[in-house]
This record gives C-alpha cells, structure tokens and sequence, in this order.
C-alpha cells in the first residue's frame, strides 16, 4: 500500500512539474516517492529478473551504460536505464516509477542498468543489491562536491563491501580503481594491452603505488594516470586482464580496436574518437560477456551507439557545417577531449563554455591542470563563454595560444552566433562546454531548429 | 646576462590538488614575457637538492594522503627552508602547503603532524569543509610592496586578491604574525570571515587556489620581484605587462563571488 502511495504521489509531482514547467522534473517525482515510501527503490529493483548493473566511476559513465544498454537489447533483453544523467537516488527512484505499472508490481523490463554517483554507491547498493558493478575510473572531479579522490574511492569501496555476491568489474589500468578489489574479491578486470602514446605531459592523480605510496612506473601511460604501470618499490602492479583491447586506431570521429573477451576476439570500431571512449567500450563488452552476450552481437551492437547525451555529439547543419559537442567536466578529461583534435591536422573552430555552476563545480581551478597546450597550434577561431568565459580566456593566454585568435562572449547564445556565423561552410565547430553551459547551448540550439528539444 | 631565476616547485605530483600548477605556468610566464629566463626545479621526495640554489618556492596543497607521503621529508628539509626565507626568499604556500609551513596540524584524532614552523601558526582539523569562492583585501601589504619595489600597475593600487578556498583545517596565527588579508568575502582561516594566510618575510601562507597567481598577477610580479631583488640586488622595477586579459578575470571572480554559493559542510 505504501509502494502504491508512494507512485501515486510521484506521478502527481510529475503531473505538476510538467503543467508548471518548474525544472525538468526528473527528480522530484522520485524526491516525493521516498519521502512516502523510503524501501521504493528496492521494492521496485527487485522486480527486474535479469538483474541490475551499477556503473560508477569519475568519467564514462553515461556512454558505457548507453552502450551497454544497446548490446543488451540487441541480444533480446528488454532493458530499462537511466540514461538522462539523474544519477543521484532520488533520479533513480524517479527512473523506477517511470518503469513500473500503476501498481507498482510489474517492471517494463527485465535488466536495469543504472550510472550511479559515486558519492551514492553505498545507498544505492544497499537498495538495490545488483548483479554487476562496473568502476570506470576514478579521477579528480569537482572536488568542491566529493572531496578528494581516495576518499571517493573508499566511498565505492564501502559499497562493495554490500554487495558480497555482486561482480565487480574493475579498470586495471587505473590503479586506485583497480586496488578496490580490497574491498570485495568478486572480481575481473579489464584494459588496454597497446603501444599508444599520448600528448599529455603527466597524471595529475594516483601516480602512486596505493600499496607501498611509492611513485608508479607507467609502460605504457595512456591518459592521466591510466596505464600499464608496476611500482619499482614493492613489485605490484597492473592485475592479469581478463577483457583487453588491442590494435588501437584512431581519427578525429572515430576509433578501432581488437576486443578480447572470454570467448575469444573480435574487431570493434566505435563512432566516437578518443581512447577514453575505447575505455567505454571496452566496459560495456566485459558486462556483456559476463551476462553471456556473444561477441559478435557486441561488436555489431558498438558499430552504431552514437554518444551519450551532449558528451560526444555530432550534428549535421543545412550549410554542409557541423557541429561537434563534447561535453567536459573534469582536467583529465579535458585533456583526453582536446588530445582528439589533433588526431588530424586541421586547423580546428572552437568554443569553450566554462560554467561554474553547482552541476559544473563550483571551483573551476581544475582548468589549470588541463593541458590546454596540447591545442594552441591547432586553434583557427575560438570563442570562448561561459560564467567564467574571462577565467578560460585566462587559461588560453598562459597555454600560449595567439590571443588574435580568441574572442571572449560571456554570453552563450551570442557566442554561438557568433561561432557559427565565422564558421567557414564544411567545417566542423567543436563545441567544448561544462555540464550546465551544455544544457544551455542545447537549449538554444533546441530553439533554432538546430537539434530536437531534450526533454525527460 | 640575461637574469635567470629558478623556481622550486615541491612535491608536484603529491601536493597538486588545486590546479597548482597555474600558479607555476603564470610565474614562469611572466618571467619568460620579460626575456627572464627560468628553471622549475621539481622537488620530489628524497632528491638531493640545494636550497641555496633557489630563488623562489612553491608548494601547493594535497590530498589527505599526499600530505601523509611527504610529511617526514618536508619536516627533513625544514632548517635549509627557513634558513633561506630568513635570508629573503620569497615563498608561496596554498592550502596543505600552508599548513605544513605552520607549527603542527592536530587531525580530528588528536594527532599532532608536525609542520617546519616558518608560520608562527597551527592546525586544527575543522568538523565542516569550507567551500566558496573568496575575495581578500591585501591593502596593508601591498602598501608594503609599493614601498619596496617599483612594481608596474602599482599606481592603480591593486589591493585584492581573488581565489577559491576549499579547506576543513583552521589555522590560527599566533604571537604578532601577519595575516596576508582580510576577508571581504569567504570564510578565511577560522571560518569567520576574518583574517586569511599569514605572511613572514616573503613568505606567503594562504588557502586561495584558484589558481591563485594567474588572476593575481601584482602579486605574482611581487613574488618575481622579491626572487630578482634577492638575486641580482639593484632591481627595482619590472618590465610592465599588457595584464587586461588577467584584470578582466579578476574583476569576473569579484563579480562572480556576490551571487556564487558558499558551501560549509
């Protein structure tokens, strides 16, 4: 009775966010659910039969549970995820709501994937005891919000300790998240077994051995502090991989890769650039095997997963320009987004949306430690917006880009304008903005017809 | 000769959290822009080095455990540190860098992580993290600085400093240690929204990140000053620099620190 309450009451605060337009309405409805019936979330989880995958970690989530989600549909599950980026528990209880009938006894599917928050692992464990975690990465990330990053991974690591029986599907290519196997045993790992370098300079997190603090050696570092890496000290290391990629290729929009599972291997092109985006596939693949996918459906299934919402975007205008959005949100991965646009050599149209909102980070220091450098001798127009549009601006003067080239236009819908409007026909704007000044520019884009309007 | 400075930049990889390493691109830039060569000397744990070879020092903040790592080998290197900002170098400490440069930090367990004392100052661990944008009013010190060097743009009297803070330690100055500011906006050392940092000599104690130096640029011109002062002698004055790109940030962070949120939690 108090499930059905609780549904009732989240559908009328839908019900009402939608008549009075006030926010997007994706997580009241499940804000009031919890306030009536605080076990909805585990009543509800416990209705899907295939079971539920957690995926946490700083960067990736949303595209390995978009990709994921793809390969399980294509292999016949009828999946329900949430994929609109409410990630926090009252997003997730409002996401449940959404997929359940008006009784609350009955699941429109049969697997749940779910990105979770860090900070919201351990409740979200405890609610709904999954079958599957997956742990991307940890790097630092609006630390205005979670602290620091090994308290983020003692965060998960709590969580894992809920869930004894779950497996936990780790990236052993990250150090820190790969030593989260302290916490729970159940585990397998994946990464990269390739000779790729990047531009990058350095790891600005977890370069040191979380055995013995000695400094990492990395053979080789793919991005960040992501890697192949033995400590010189004690003698740990990477963990034997039990999914890897191989054969790594890029460009500008796309990549490949041989992956490795364990049925054997298959090759696998993605439409989306960036090694980071490999990582997500990579991810995806190993839950997939777990549950019993065959390679071929993965492989197939990851050909056509376009980007996760606003993170990897590409949209076609009349005049034969593009546009590509890629969403940033944290220093590494900066770096790893900007690493892409040299993998031609174009000159490149630009626009960087710094917000410093609650959803971005309130500190937006973290811009410092993006190597903005890796770029400046590809800059042809760059427009740079944002609440702290001055602060980016800053930011490109000291990186030594050629100040003639970058305007500064607080404003965001005028510094579209102003982007599209120098934008030379069959060239591509790479529009790089923070997770609020994303919403934003989608928005006004929504408004002039350039993509659909996002609703939830 | 073209005048040469070098920098000592500690524990880079341990205490980096805060985009520190801004503060390190702006003082090498603003050298470079004057035709002032520089060397980063990156001081990781157990390297032998000099400290008669510096003319300017860095260290930032860290996480809990960064600053773990370091604490023994900070503490070893202590008398050649104070030994050389005794004699004029000048130094920036942020956040942990700041503590460590204090007497002690005394963690929520009681525990006392002794610090290398440059600071008549201490420690203690705070039950709420301090989170927010901060505006700080130097107008006490930079009049000090106008009447030591000639710095460029000190006729407009740049008298703040913007910058994030992000701490849950207190740090209380004791005895007639000079705070570096006063705050206008932000919780400062105690939480109070009294004083920030702490100054001795020319070394600067505070928790703005930010980075601090790039929206700061009279204070990093006076960091760069004190260095070639110390170094050369007879230097009073510095090339002066197109800095609008680093006002305009500035004057955006003040504006910004009016209407952003402040977090205690």
């Amino acid at each position: 009775m108090r499930k059905f309450l609780a549904i009732l009451a989240a559908e009328t605060a839908r019900a009402i966010s939608q008549i009075t337009k006030r926010g997007s309405g994706s997580a009241l409805p499940g804000l009031v659910a919890q306030k009536v019936d605080p076990a909805i979330i585990t009543k509800l989880a416990d209705k899907l039969s295939g079971g539920i995958i957690l995926v946490t970690g700083t960067n990736g989530k949303t595209t390995t549970a978009k990709m994921l989600a793809g390969i399980l549909e294509a292999a016949g599950h009828k999946v329900i995820y949430n994929f609109s980026g409410s990630n926090l528990s009252r997003g997730i209880a409002s996401f449940l709501i959404t997929h359940t009938n008006f009784w609350g006894t009955k699941m429109d599917g049969d697997v749940g994937i779910f990105e979770v928050d860090e900070a919201t692992m351990p409740e979200i464990v405890a609610m709904v005891r999954p079958k599957a975690v997956v742990v991307t990465n940890l790097f630092r990330d609006q630390l205005d919000r979670y602290g620091e990053v090994d308290k983020t991974a003692s965060i998960i690591g709590k969580a894992l300790t809920l869930c004894p029986e779950a497996k936990i599907i780790l990236n052993a290519d990250d150090p820190l998240v790969a030593s989260l196997v302290s916490y729970n045993k159940n585990t397998v790992y994946f990464g990269i077994d390739d000779d790729y370098k990047t531009l990058s300079k350095g790891a600005i997190d977890s370069r040191n051995c979380v055995s013995c603090g000695a400094e990492l050696a990395f053979n080789p570092r793919f991005f960040g502090h992501l890697g192949n890496y033995t400590c010189p000290k004690c003698g740990s290391g990477r963990p034997k991989l039990d999914y890897s990629l191989t054969n790594l290729a890029f460009t500008v929009e796309d990549s490949k890769a041989v992956l490795h599972t364990t049925s054997g291997e298959t090759d696998i092109s993605i439409q989306l650039p960036g090694l980071y985006n490999l990582y997500n596939a990579l991810a995806a693949g190993a839950v997939a095997d777990f549950l019993g996918v065959k390679n071929e459906i993965i492989a197939a299934t990851l050909g056509n997963i376009s980007a996760a919402f606003g993170r990897m975007e590409k949209i076609k205008l009349s005049d034969s320009k593009n546009l590509f959005l890629m969403l940033v949100k944290n220093p590494t991965g900066f770096t790893q987004t900007i690493e892409t646009l040299t993998f031609d050599k174009k000159p490149k149209n630009i626009l960087i949306a710094l917000n410093d909102n609650f959803a971005d980070g309130t500190d937006i220091s973290w811009i410092w430690d993006a190597e903005m450098e890796i770029v400046k001798d590809y800059a042809k127009n760059i427009v740079v917006s944002g609440i702290r549009g001055e602060d980016m601006q800053l930011r490109l003067k000291y990186a030594g880009y050629d100040m003639s080239l970058v305007t500064l236009e607080k404003d965001l819908t005028k510094a579209l304008e102003l982007a599209l409007t120098t934008l030379p026909s069959s060239e591509t704007l790479y529009i790089l903005p923070t997770y609020s000044a994303m919403l934003e520019l989608r928005k006004v884009m929504a408004g002039k017809g350039l993509v659909k309007g996002y609703l939830e | 000769m073209a005048q040469k400075i070098t920098i000592f930049h500690m524990y880079p990889d341990a205490m980096n959290l805060y985009g520190d390493l801004g503060n390190i691109i702006t003082l090498v830039k603003r050298c470079e822009w004057r035709g002032i060569e520089v060397e980063v000397v990156n001081v990781k744990i157990g390297d032998k080095v000099n400290f008669a070879n510096a003319d300017l020092l860095f260290m930032g903040g860290g996480q809990d455990s960064g600053q773990r790592i370091i604490t023994d080998d900070l503490v070893s290197r202590g008398p050649a540190i104070k030994a050389a900002i005794e004699e004029g170098m000048p130094a920036l400490l942020v956040c942990g860098g700041f503590q460590l440069f204090g007497q002690y930090f005394e963690t929520t367990e009681g525990d006392k992580i002794p610090g290398i004392s440059v600071f008549n100052a201490y420690t203690t661990a705070g039950n709420k993290r301090l989170i927010g944008n901060v505006v700080v009013d130097i107008a006490h010190v930079a009049s000090e600085w106008q009447n030591q060097f000639n710095l460029p743009g000190s006729s407009e009297s740049h008298t703040t400093l913007v910058g994030f803070e992000n701490h849950s330690g207190q740090t209380i100055l004791e005895g007639d240690t000079k705070p570096f500011g006063y705050v206008i906006r932000g919780f400062g050392n105690k939480g109070d929204g009294g004083y920030e940092g702490a100054v001795y000599k020319n070394a600067y104690g505070t928790y703005l990140h930010g980075s601090l130096l790039p929206k700061n640029p009279w204070f990093a011109d006076h960091l760069i000053m004190c260095a070639l002062y110390r170094r050369y002698g007879n230097v009073l004055s510095l090339t002066p620099l197109d800095d609008s790109i680093e006002i305009a940030a500035h004057e955006a962070a003040i504006e910004r620190s009016k209407t952003a949120k402040t977090i205690s939690i």
